[in-house]
């Protein structure tokens, strides 16, 4: 399905950090909305600063506009302040982007280890994430970071427990 | 001796004469009143004929309302003049422009944060049309204008400014002043050079009516949300959807 641009994207000047205080609170919320819907669309878990220059999201071949890099930190800023943003090294050049919430995530998951009645078996994040069982739930495909994330978020409540396994990480639900 | 006219019959026969013609006069009226009242009857008759009748189309036909209005004028009826005339009771015309002011109230309410108040007549109508719905009566942008004036005159703080053959309708009282008319009316484009013209744009960036685009070939451009035109989603062309492929 394509992904419905706002009208926004359209107009140059929104690609141009805007002067007037009250305009640029306007144009940061509707980057906001814009950055977190368009990686709702694509399952875009996390962002690369560089990387993401070049994304169509914030670079606009058809009418020639991009965001400058310094304007795309001050859209990551406000999401982060949102709490839809968490960076993932200290020297921000990638981040986390919470489209959902690390807390949703993991009810999502545990929803789905309860109903299936497996309460206490052990899973690797692989097979969470990428296993066949687990094909037709919202989740499938969650990127490692948020997939962590989430089960912090359901450690933090109990429900979960990570551990470290030979091949990696695995987690054990209560 | 003799003397004629001067006697109780004289006056008698006075009096009498005196009160046949005010019983003529009377009746002169009389029969005119009767007469005015049958025509009036009739008038009245073809008069609710013609409502009913019309009634529909004036609702419906935008073109027929306009010629309507017109008819109006020319017989010194305004149908708008009061909500509770015997025009606008009789054919609902008040009713109707009534409405329409409050559907364009709310439309450039919604816009607001969006063009700062400032909406071209072209977009109005979109979005009311839009908004009335396939079934709903049609609309022109004639009927649009008198809605907007008798908002002005009601002082709802609603304004009509010329540019380019057609109106931007401003619904917020903004102080734009006359350097700033004039240069709109010249814009026949969509965004507005500085160079080409010697006014200070920092007023319409301030009051929200503008935004500064830096990143055109030479100097910073100016570009007024009310002008651009494609302010509606679309969706991404095939052309583009390839683009985005990572």
């Amino acid at each position: 399905m394509n992904f419905e641009w706002p009208w926004q994207y359209n107009f140059p000047p929104f690609f141009t950090l805007q002067p007037n205080v009250d305009t640029r609170q306007k144009q940061l919320a509707a980057w906001c909305s814009l950055v977190l819907s368009y990686c709702r669309h694509r399952r875009i878990y996390t962002l690369d600063v560089m990387e993401a220059q070049e994304s169509p999201m914030f670079n606009h071949k058809k009418i020639e506009r991009k965001l400058s890099v310094e304007a795309i930190q001050i859209v990551f800023e406000e999401l982060r302040k949102k709490g839809n943003l968490e960076w993932i090294d200290k020297s921000k050049t990638r981040c986390l982007i919470m489209w959902r919430q690390p807390e949703e995530w993991g009810k999502l998951i545990y929803q789905w280890v309860s109903r299936n009645g497996m309460i206490n078996s052990v899973f690797t994040l692989y097979e969470l994430s990428n296993g066949e069982d687990t094909e037709n739930e919202e989740f499938h495909g969650l990127e490692e970071c948020m997939l962590l994330r989430s089960l912090q978020a359901l450690q933090v409540e109990s429900k979960a427990e990570i551990i470290t396994m030979d091949e990696g990480k695995g987690v054990k639900f209560f | 001796m003799h003397r004629r006219g001067v006697g109780a019959g004289a006056i008698a026969k006075k009096k009498l004469a005196e009160a046949k013609y005010k019983e003529r006069g009377t009746v002169l009226a009389e029969d005119q009143i009767i007469q005015m009242s049958k025509q009036l009857e009739t008038f009245k008759t073809h008069l609710e004929e013609f409502a009913s009748k019309h009634k529909q189309e004036i609702r419906k036909n935008s073109q027929f309302r306009v010629q309507f209005q017109e008819m109006c004028a020319t017989i010194g009826v305004d149908p708008l003049a009061s909500g509770k005339g015997f025009w606008s009771e009789m054919l609902g015309v008040g009713d109707f422009y009534y409405e329409l002011g409050v559907q364009i109230i709310e439309v450039c309410l919604a816009l607001k944060h969006r063009n700062g108040g400032l909406i071209t007549l072209d977009e109005l109508h979109q979005r009311v049309l839009k908004g009335r719905g396939k079934f709903a009566q049609d609309v022109s942008q004639d009927d649009l204008v008198r809605a907007i004036k008798k908002l002005k005159a009601m002082g709802n703080g609603f304004g009509m400014i010329p540019v380019g053959g057609s109106y931007l309708v401003q619904s917020v009282p903004a102080e734009l002043n006359m350097d700033h008319t004039v240069v709109l009316q010249l814009a026949e484009v969509k965004h507005i050079m500085r160079s080409e013209v010697r006014w200070e744009p920092e007023h319409l960036l301030k009051e929200g009516l503008a935004w500064l685009d830096t990143q055109a070939y030479g100097d910073p451009q100016y570009w007024l949300p009310a002008l651009f035109s494609e302010l509606s989603a679309r969706d991404i062309t095939p052309d583009e959807a390839s683009q985005m492929v990572p």
